[in-house]
């Protein structure tokens, strides 16, 4: 380190620095013309040279990939949620995960296992099942209510208009709808615990699950959208399963018709606001905000008759059977908001596209939800957790 | 062979959007190490040059900035970090930068954005993408260990102040900017993450950011750090602006982004900054550029299917 005018390379260039660096001068206020009040920075001199740098290396964190360790690991199974059971110490929940230590004990943790587990029930739960399909058993209270938040959140938006203009790429008004989303979150809930075989227990419950409900839609500040805001949406479901309100029957109406729906208006406020992409991976990831719909998506095709992974390159297949099927819909998505060649703006869903089946890519996707998003600390750093998803230290 | 002639093929090469082999990568890396450690924090660079913001691996249009702008070295250019992640192509970009900058070390400053970062790129796609074009991580380790050494900020003749994301609450004057230690990753709090990190802001003081790491600072920190350095503007990227360029804080701070049609689905335009002989502020706008060839298409499995 040394100055750069007393440098070889400087010296011998056709750009010399700034003729002014070497003197000592007092600065002006560029709008007042006042002094400023710091004098210049003194110039490095050979008398004193800058300090010399030290070199911290932080360790990379699970570089490089082992493939044999990708194929080897296992695929995420279905685990039953653990039962919470009254009485219940409801909490205002936080974030925890701040370095790959965390994540490791996240991982190994009760909830980090289950958590897992549940997302993998909820995708067992829709094998072979096309959206219009009617529900092995009638939705429960709780999924009708559920179903009921999504509405009234979906009627928010049409009260809620978009500013005609924004230097910004996100559109401010959802800051808007944002807030009628926390000034309502209480009694957007209170229906749900309300279907609680005993409300009583489950008094207080809002001040645990709001948070997540409010981390489910996106950021307000940023108006942007990812793959965390979606795993907040499911930890929710996560926390009303721990409650009870959910149980295994419900799983199949939980994906077909509580995340469709939720799929649904998330599609409406990424397109209505013009939410930053948040998600992971830029063009290596599947889309820029979703991960989960097409983890349900592919489970929903499995062992279909006619239709395999490469069928995504059809027109006329996406065009015909989106509506029943999510992964159908996310790939068409896609093609519709991207501009340019499929195989560059999303070089994961074209490379999935040549799996042999729908049983690989759903298996695939599990593994890669869990190494991707939910190993990952700049995404679950926004995770949270209370007396439900209980940190474990 | 002249004594340029490998680098000067190297950038040939580049520019047709085709990536250098593994050994290259290495070799090129060595030697922009041994110039980004002669820079400052704070690395002083003079006008005419042109200033852009992110380019998050939209190669192509990286060459329509450079047909709009000016070729390098023709042009002066300070880039202000992103280089990497999102797109398609950050593999090419930065090694075309970075070639760039070892070839024309005073036409072109390359600053550290907050993707130029070991954590941030396993999350945002640099590295599946140097997995999928190299077939290990070697290329970006080379890379990663590289942008430990891009410096932090530039001061356009002693006036404008350019760095990738915004203040810090640590940081009051260049100086101390000057005194950070910064060949290292980029850390999760403190002032350099801050430098990476921060937004300006329409409230007042200094705010927590909604990012998770640096800070928002309002109209009044601006402008106390523009007084008390003699400086006109600061001039930074980090945020996506539809017109490709955004006057904030009483035109104390200008966001300039440089990466059109964001993701593939933004429809924002992209701007640089120009700033002449007499510290004249000119925006060049531009849209998407025409692709000129498909991408190789072959179909890889990934690790997870297998």
């Amino acid at each position: 380190m040394s100055n750069p005018e007393s440098t070889p390379q400087a010296a011998a260039s056709s750009t010399s620095p700034p003729s002014h660096a070497g003197h000592i001068h007092t600065p002006l206020c560029r709008s007042c013309g006042a002094p400023a009040a710091a004098p210049a920075p003194a110039p490095w001199t050979g008398d004193s040279p800058p300090p010399a740098y030290r070199p911290i290396r932080m360790p990379a964190i699970n570089a490089p990939t082992n493939t044999a360790a990708i194929v080897l690991s296992p695929v995420p199974q279905p685990l039953p949620v653990p039962p919470a059971s009254p009485p219940f110490a409801f909490q205002a929940p936080a974030k925890r995960i701040a370095s790959p230590d965390d994540i490791a004990r996240f991982k190994d943790s009760t909830h980090g296992r289950h958590f897992l587990g549940f997302v993998a029930s909820l995708s067992a739960s829709v094998h072979g099942r096309k959206l219009s399909d009617p529900l092995p058993s009638p939705p429960s209270p709780a999924v009708s209510a559920l179903l009921d938040l999504i509405s009234a959140l979906s009627a928010f938006v049409a009260s809620t208009p978009p500013f005609p203009h924004s230097s910004r790429y996100g559109n401010p008004a959802f800051r808007l709808w944002h807030e009628k989303l926390g000034d309502s979150v209480n009694e957007l809930i209170a229906p749900i615990t309300a279907t609680a075989a005993s409300p009583s227990d489950l008094a207080g419950a809002e001040v645990e699950l709001a948070p997540y409900l409010l981390d489910s839609f996106g950021n307000g500040t940023r108006i942007d959208y990812g793959t965390g805001h979606e795993t907040n949406f499911a930890a929710f479901l996560y926390c009303l399963a721990r409650l009870g309100l959910i149980t295994e029957p419900d799983y199949p109406a939980v994906v077909l018709r509580v995340f469709a729906s939720y799929l649904d208006l998330m599609r409406t406020l990424q397109d209505t606001y013009l939410l930053e992409p948040a998600g992971s991976h830029g063009v290596w990831g599947l889309d820029d905000y979703h991960f989960l719909p097409f983890v349900f998506g592919a489970a929903q095709l499995i062992d279909h008759k006619y239709m395999k992974p490469k069928s995504i390159h059809n027109p006329d297949i996406l065009e015909n059977f989106s509506k029943e099927y999510m992964y159908l819909a996310c790939v068409m998505y896609v093609k519709k908001v991207k501009k340019g060649p499929f195989a560059e703006h999303s070089p994961m869903l074209d490379d999935i596209s040549a799996v042999p089946n729908w049983k690989k890519v759903n298996s695939g996707l599990l593994k890669m939800y869990k190494a991707e998003v939910l190993e990952k600390v700049p995404i679950m750093q926004h995770f949270l957790f209370g007396s439900l998803i209980k940190w474990e230290d | 062979m002249p004594p340029h002639g490998d680098l000067d093929r190297q950038i040939a090469h580049l520019r047709e959007c085709k990536h250098l082999p593994e050994a290259e990568v290495k070799g090129l890396c060595e030697q922009a190490k041994a110039i980004l450690m002669e820079e400052w924090n704070v690395q002083p660079v003079r006008c005419p040059v042109t200033v852009c913001g992110d380019i998050h691996g939209q190669f192509y249009d990286l060459i329509e900035l450079f047909r709009i702008g000016g070729e390098s070295p023709d042009t002066n250019y300070l880039f202000m970090g992103d280089y990497v992640d999102r797109g398609y192509y950050s593999v090419e970009t930065v090694s075309l930068l970075v070639a760039l900058k070892v070839r024309y070390r005073d036409r072109i400053t390359i600053l550290r954005g907050n993707h130029e970062s070991r954590q941030i790129t396993q999350v945002y796609g640099f590295y599946d993408e140097c997995l999928r074009k190299y077939g290990n991580a070697n290329v970006w380790k080379y890379f990663t260990d590289l942008f430990d050494y891009l410096p932090l900020t530039a001061l356009i003749e002693n006036q404008v102040f350019c760095l990738h994301g915004g203040l810090s609450p640590s940081l009051d004057t260049l100086d101390n900017i000057r005194a950070l230690d910064r060949i290292q990753e980029v850390p999760h709090e403190g002032p350099m993450c801050d430098l990476l990190w921060s937004d300006p802001d329409d409230r007042c003081g200094w705010g927590i950011s909604p990012r998770g790491a640096g800070y928002t600072f309002g109209q009044d920190i601006a402008q106390q750090f523009n007084h008390t350095n003699g400086l006109s503007l600061i001039s930074r990227a980090h945020q996506l602006v539809m017109e490709g360029f955004n006057w904030c804080q009483d035109k104390n701070v200008v966001t300039v982004f440089s990466a059109p049609n964001y993701c593939y689905r933004c429809g924002n335009m992209a701007a640089i900054l120009e700033i002449g002989e007499n510290m004249d502020h000119n925006f060049l706008q531009f849209d998407p550029a025409p692709r000129q060839i498909e991408p190789d298409t072959t179909r890889k499995t990934p690790d997870y299917f297998l």
